[in-house]
């Protein structure tokens, strides 16, 4: 659907939207190292906080015996969860997990906060005390290796009900350490006889670490508010914002009104995906007001390593007819259900949405085991949405190895069409993006481990295909500003990486004839606008909500430049100089004019025109609060089809060393309309390069006798550098068939994949290496080593 | 003139320019105090009137922990004298005492290149130096960059190229590109390539960064003509 309910969603020409190279309206404060992060905080007299975090992945502290770190020159507080004023805290953040204490003494995976906070004059004092304290523990088995805690006899680790609903669905049912989540549609057995052929394969996912940039954290102090009444108010710096959801979470948990809240925090690092609230950023106000001092309280980088993605082993059998098409899909996985409180996106929330239900097949099984777990928290993420997707490229790829046939023809076959499952209709959008494909990788299809390069390794290539999604439901609360002639675009920001404010800027430049800089963005707080909701989704969705209060604004400065033509405000006393010239407008009507280069013209006469500021001398303010409609993507989760998205991947794998070389990726998407080219083609990189790292790098390694992760800093956990990154071809297409601001479409994570470089290296070498194929494992494959 | 100084239609200059981020890292660099000011006990918060006052406070009241140093360093051109424990980091000691917070502390051990500063001209990792062995040393930080007006193109060229997104790791690649610059005027990609891989960008930015440095340089040539 596209851009047909607004005004001007069909806009054909742009002056400022698509524009690349608009700096963003933050970045030169983040370019000259200004812009102060959480963790850059310090506030004279401040103390400083920290946990205790669990030694063991799976532990209940009996006893504690705090005296001793007490007694600790410098140390100014110590609270357990056995404190009343521990108790009665409650996380007002996002979470999909049902409440749970605070701060007990259950540890569910090493390095949770567990049990204790120590306040003292430093951090140094802080270790010094935790390292002081007298702990009983009492430890208890652990999983960490999913395939074991899955057994019947296996000790159970969480007898209470703690598996997160799913966000599409009912809660699932739990037995042991495990949830049961099946889902079926058609007669999958069916399917199956009906099938010429039938494959099964194997196709394994590794944990990935968020790792958001910059740890984080809060600092708290109360002071005294001569504005909001009695008692004291809160001031809080980097906390991190979550639309209305959780906005102004903590200082909803500590019972403060909006008002006597100070809640900055505009800088947020990477949050890709990520916006829970970590107990550093929730504990500060509470040990601020116990020390009637400032408190600092900060992950360090060890305790930033959550999960992005959590581990999980599909087995899928497909079935299918001589010419490719799919007829039965049984797909049984087995995933990592985490610690608790982690998110069902990964798990059982992905079983609602695709991608099984983007092909013609209706023959579809899915079932998913749950496996309660001690390797780590999942917060709120969607970075591969959904997580399994590459199980249909996989399947994509064995057809065609199979029948001796392109991927991409096998692609197209099985795609159904706009409409539904039944659809035979191609899709335009999936069209345009493979045939752009093929001529930008220059296509040439070869079977596995039949093409070798000139300098003797093997060429292998991939091809991938994802909906361009945009599912972000919210509501956005948008209003701008005419104030001494000049247009503000007051917002809370945030600064996130995605440059969501600067897309909408650019929209209110496009509607009210402006440029780009000449849209002042007025960073606050308390403003309710968050162009933020998801990645570009949100960002899709929130332009399209300001578009129309653009459009507000502009008949408003219209209508405003008539009234004033035929009532010239009056001259105020100091005000000097001859009278100004009567109003070329005199006599029209607001429909009459229209709005360019910061001046209001007659259409009929363009040559007759005055600055904004000039005609209209008021302040004049528009607001609009709604969204977009609901997406193609949110309303048919994969059964309903709009904007797509391909990518391709070609290697070179050494079969001596067993070193694999990204050549290229390349990714074709319809992005209905490029807003901000520079930040989306930014964004591509991005997401090919976290695809890069978990396919090549990225790992969580355990002790799996002690359940510790032994790899949580940036030495032992590998992400990619500049010098392992390769070229990231791209082209994007506007179809304007989103249903976004000007039909524009969001591309969020959905490139994010976990498959694409493996089946590639397949391609190359004619064997499945698990990800990361890391060179031994990758001779190991070929036998040898 | 750059695109972010136009004059929009109101005769009014928008605010979220170069000049502003320069005028704000030229004043974090003038609010660096010249001489220790406070006597604080890190131990108990407690105040002195002067280091020798402190001294003795430690031998009579924390005579197991280690007494605090004064070390003299140059920051960005401005000498001043800053009181520390002897196991503080160079990147800690910015941050808590001279209040420059643009070296950013992500991996905390040398790996990622966030908290990069140029130390007598040599690029180095503030996480893992620590200050009491940078005695005298001349030390520039990114504020000391982006105050520097002859930096300007390079600011510019990161802004207009995105050569940041969530923007934490920016300070220490400008820093490290602005080492680069010092050695080679007119870097190659590979050459760029070469000497910012020890700087880790999580938000994939890595292709911006040769395009931003190598234009800046063109930029700076022509300026320098």
């Amino acid at each position: 659907m596209a851009d047909l309910e607004g005004v001007n969603g069909q806009r054909e020409e742009f002056r400022v939207v698509g524009k690349p190279n608009l700096p963003g309206r933050l970045s030169y404060a983040l370019a000259a190292g200004i812009a102060k992060f959480g963790i850059d905080y310090a506030v004279p007299g401040m103390l400083h906080a920290k946990f205790l975090r669990s030694p063991y992945a799976n532990a209940k502290i009996i006893s504690i015996n705090t005296d001793k770190a007490r007694s600790i020159p410098g140390v100014a507080d110590i609270v357990t969860w056995e404190d009343e004023d521990i108790k009665k805290l409650v996380s007002e953040g996002e979470s999909f997990a049902p409440k749970e204490p605070w701060l007990d003494n259950i540890a569910d995976h090493e390095g949770v906060e567990v049990g204790v906070i120590v306040v003292a004059e430093n951090e140094d004092i802080c270790e010094k005390a935790l390292k002081e304290l007298d702990i009983e523990w009492e430890i208890l088995p652990h999983i960490v290796d999913i395939q074991t805690g899955r057994k019947p006899d296996f000790p159970v680790i969480r007898p209470e009900e703690r598996m997160a609903s799913s966000m599409f669905g009912p809660p699932v049912p739990k037995t042991g350490n495990v949830h049961f989540s099946t889902l079926e549609q058609g007669d999958v057995e069916s399917g199956f006889k009906e099938a010429d052929y039938i494959i099964e394969y194997d196709l394994n996912m590794p944990a990935f670490a968020s790792h958001m940039p910059n740890p984080s954290g809060s600092v708290a102090w109360w002071f005294d508010d001569p504005y909001h009444g009695g008692g004291k108010s809160l001031h809080l710096e980097g906390v991190a914002w979550r639309t209305d959801l959780a906005k102004d979470a903590v200082g909803r948990m500590y019972k403060m009104p909006p008002e006597k809240v100070i809640h900055r925090g505009i800088f947020q690092g990477g949050k890709y995906c990520d916006w829970g609230l970590r107990k550093s950023q929730e504990i500060t106000p509470l040990l601020a007001r116990r020390t009637g001092r400032p408190v600092r309280c900060m992950n360090t980088r060890k305790d930033t390593f959550d999960f992005l993605i959590n581990q999980r082993f599909i087995h899928m059998k497909v079935g299918f007819k001589d010419n490719g098409l799919i007829t039965a899909i049984d797909d049984y996985s087995i995933a990592d259900g985490g610690a608790r409180g982690s998110s069902s996106f990964g798990t059982s929330g992905d079983q609602h949405y695709g991608p099984y239900f983007t092909t013609k097949c209706l023959n579809i099984k899915q079932k998913m085991e749950v496996v309660d777990s001690n390797r780590g928290k999942m917060y709120v993420s969607g970075q591969h949405c959904p997580f399994n997707w590459d199980s249909i490229t996989m399947a994509i790829y064995l057809i065609a190895e199979k029948l001796g046939k392109d991927p991409i023809n096998i692609a197209r076959l099985n795609l159904h069409g706009p409409v539904s499952q039944e659809d035979p209709e191609p899709v335009p959008s999936f069209e345009a993006c493979i045939e752009t494909g093929k001529e930008m990788m220059s296509w040439d299809w070869h079977s596995a481990g039949s093409k070798k390069l000139p300098d003797g390794r093997m060429h292998g290539a991939s091809f991938r295909y994802q909906m361009s999604p945009r599912h972000s439901g919210a509501t956005y609360n948008t209003k701008l500003e005419l104030r001494n002639g000049i247009v503000h675009m007051p917002t809370q920001g945030p600064c996130t990486g995605i440059f969501a404010v600067e897309a909408n800027a650019m929209v209110v430049a496009e509607e009210l004839g402006l440029e780009y800089e000449d849209v002042i963005v007025d960073f606050d707080y308390r403003e309710p606008f968050f162009p933020v909701g998801g990645g570009s989704d949100g960002t899709t969705a929130s332009a399209w909500v300001m578009k129309e209060c653009a459009h507000i604004l502009k008949k408003n400065i219209l209508k405003a430049a008539i009234d004033e033509a035929e009532n010239p405000p009056a001259r105020s006393m100091f005000e000097f100089g001859p009278p100004e010239d009567p109003s070329p407008f005199k006599g029209l009507k607001p429909e009459d004019l229209d709005m360019e280069k910061g001046k209001i013209f007659i259409k009929a006469d363009p040559d007759k025109s005055v600055p904004v500021p000039k005609a209209v001398k008021k302040n004049i303010f528009a607001t609009y609060s709604g969204r977009p409609p609901l997406s193609i993507w949110s309303q048919g989760m994969g059964k309903m089809l709009d904007t797509m998205n391909t990518a391709y991947c070609e290697v070179a794998v050494d079969t001596e060393t067993g070193e694999v070389e990204i050549l290229r990726f390349g990714v074709v998407a319809d992005t209905g309309k490029v807003i901000r080219r520079t930040s989306l083609e930014s964004q591509i990189d991005q997401v090919m390069y976290f695809s890069q790292g978990c396919q090549l790098l990225e790992d969580f390694v355990y002790d799996q006798r002690t359940g510790v992760k032994l790899n949580t800093n940036m030495f032992d956990y590998k992400k990619p550098t500049i010098k392992d990154v390769p070229h990231v071809e791209r082209d994007f297409l506007e179809s304007r068939a989103g249903n976004a601001v000007y039909g524009a479409s969001g591309i969020s994570h959905s490139l994010a994949n976990t498959h694409a470089v493996i089946i590639a290296i397949h391609n190359a070498i004619g064997v499945w290496v698990d990800p990361p194929a890391t060179p031994d494992k990758v001779l190991k494959a070929l036998g040898k080593a | 003139m750059h695109n972010n100084e136009k004059i929009n239609g109101s005769g009014k200059r928008t605010s979220f320019t170069h000049a502003t981020a320069q005028a704000q890292a030229a004043g974090s660099i003038e609010a660096i105090p010249a001489t220790v000011k406070d006597f604080r006990c890190p131990v108990c918060s407690k105040d002195f009137s002067g280091y020798p006052e402190l001294k003795q406070h430690y031998t009579e009241d924390h005579p197991d922990a280690v007494i605090p140093v004064t070390v003299s360093l140059n920051i960005n051109g401005k000498d001043c004298e800053v009181l520390i424990e002897p196991h503080w980091t160079l990147q800690r000691t910015l941050q808590f005492r001279l209040g420059l917070t643009g070296s950013k502390l992500m991996c905390d051990r040398g790996v990622c290149g966030s908290c990069t500063v140029i130390m007598d001209g040599r690029s180095v990792l503030s996480c893992s130096i620590l200050a009491v062995e940078c005695e005298g040393k001349n030390i520039q930080t990114i504020e000391g960059i982006a105050a520097n007006p002859k930096w300007k193109p390079l600011v510019d060229a990161y802004c207009k190229w995105d050569a940041m997104q969530c923007g934490y790791c920016t300070p220490g690649f400008l820093v490290s590109a602005k080492s680069i610059l010092d050695k080679n005027p007119h870097p190659t990609d590979e050459e760029i390539k070469e000497a910012l891989a020890g700087n880790i960008c999580i938000c994939g930015t890595y292709p911006r960064h040769s395009t931003a440095i190598m234009e800046a340089a063109s930029i700076m040539a022509k300026e320098g003509e």
